[in-house]
């Protein structure tokens, strides 16, 4: 009877089939396709969230690489105005000592020629008194005090025509 | 010829009680592995059954997806590919896993057939066989197809009559042929299957002791267990082919 075509079987099988479709695409299917839409759409957003995290790192690579060489340039540049102010200074430095040492070696040459001289003026005047006197002893005390200053002039002017 | 037991005997509605009781049986079983898989089932860590079902369901998918023109119908037809690819796999291999027949002699009144259809059968009645190796179920599933097809294809009525005619009017007899050929390539295979078995079973021994068709029969079922695992996938191609071409919302532009 296989065989044979039944529309009993045939209308049942068709009922019966949709039965059974329906409970499995209800309870089976249904759950089953859920799970997977849900992996499916985690999947995605991981990789969406992979690609976006790093397309960040690579933007906060470049930054922190030009961060770094800005950094970098910018200590180059302190450190060449340091070089160069400190090159300045040393040269000011340098030539203010010079002025220094230049200025005080006048001051002391001006105060040494200051001192000979008046030492020398003492001198001329004691070597004047003293040959003024000598000769006045030696002459006996004739010599009147007019006389007296007028040898002690004369013999300072000769004792600085001779010293100088 | 077998009998089976039978409802509304002698009516027009006659039924096969084992078709159905089968049907039924095929749907517990997959229902019964489905819960089973995917009890625990998890997003993450797939294991064991459920990688299995993943497995059917993704093959479901892309035979879906390389037949239906648009994601559209393939989320239409998904469902039902997926059941009818399950249900026609366990329905084939029922009937070569095992069969249940019981005997009566004499021939009597039962189960609503009559002495006479118990003697042409020689007193055998199959209990338990595959549903699809009926020919009215088979039939009744390619025609299920075809309905479903057109009910498809008649939500663009404009391009649903246009292609009856517009390439050619053969598709007019394609459509005849079609769910025919459909229902009649299944129950064929698997039916045919099915009786070559039987007959090699039911053969008497050599000399009373050899069993001679013992290796026939190993190799019958290899390959009454490949073909019926064709079917089911060529049956559920078929239909998702079927249901593609008149999903007219894919081609609404041309």
């Amino acid at each position: 009877m296989g065989g044979v075509f039944q529309v009993g079987t045939f209308i049942f099988s068709i009922i019966s089939f949709l039965i059974v479709f329906f409970f499995i695409q209800r309870f089976a299917f249904r759950p089953l396709a859920k799970m997977l839409e849900q992996r499916r759409q985690h999947v995605e957003s991981q990789i969406t969230e992979a690609e976006k995290s790093r397309e960040e790192a690579a933007s906060l690579l470049a930054e922190q690489r030009r961060l770094l060489d800005e950094a970098r340039k910018e200590a180059k540049n302190l450190l060449d105005a340091a070089r160069v102010r400190a090159d300045e200074q040393a040269r000011e430095i340098l030539l203010k000592a010079e002025e220094e040492a230049s200025r005080i070696l006048e001051e002391n040459r001006q105060a040494i020629v200051r001192e000979r001289d008046e030492a020398l003026a003492a001198v001329t005047q004691r070597v004047a008194e003293l040959s003024v006197e000598l000769t006045a002893k030696l002459l006996h005390s004739h010599v009147s005090p007019e006389l007296h200053r007028e040898m002690v002039a004369e013999a300072e002017k000769r004792l600085g025509e001779l010293v100088c | 010829m077998p009998v089976f037991p039978t409802l509304f005997a002698g009516t027009i509605w006659q039924t096969n009680v084992t078709v159905i009781a089968t049907i039924f049986l095929t749907g517990l079983i997959i229902f019964v592995v489905l819960r089973v898989g995917l009890a625990r089932m998890d997003m993450r860590r797939p294991r064991g059954l459920q990688n299995l079902i993943e497995w059917a369901a993704e093959f479901a998918t892309n035979m879906a997806r390389e037949t239906m023109p648009t994601e559209q119908s393939v989320n239409f037809i998904l469902p039902l590919a997926f059941v009818m690819l399950l249900f026609l796999f366990v329905a084939n291999w029922l009937g070569l896993i095992m069969s249940i027949t019981v005997h009566f002699n004499p021939p009597m009144s039962v189960w609503g057939l009559t002495p006479s259809d118990l003697a042409g059968s020689k007193g055998d009645i199959e209990l338990f066989d595959s549903p699809t190796s009926n020919m009215s179920m088979a039939l009744a599933l390619a025609i299920m197809v075809w309905v479903i097809s057109h009910a498809r294809g008649l939500r663009h009525p404009k391009q649903w009559l246009r292609h009856f005619y517009s390439p050619s009017p053969l598709a007019v007899i394609e459509e005849i042929t079609n769910p025919l050929t459909h229902g009649m390539r299944l129950y064929g295979n698997i039916f045919a299957g099915e009786a070559l078995l039987g007959i090699m079973l039911r053969a008497p021994f050599a000399l009373h002791w050899i069993p001679w068709q013992l290796p026939l029969i190993v190799l019958w079922l290899f390959y009454s267990g490949f073909v019926a695992t064709i079917q089911a996938y060529v049956f559920s191609i078929l239909m998702c082919l079927y249901v593609g071409n008149k999903s007219f919302e894919g081609h609404a532009h041309d």
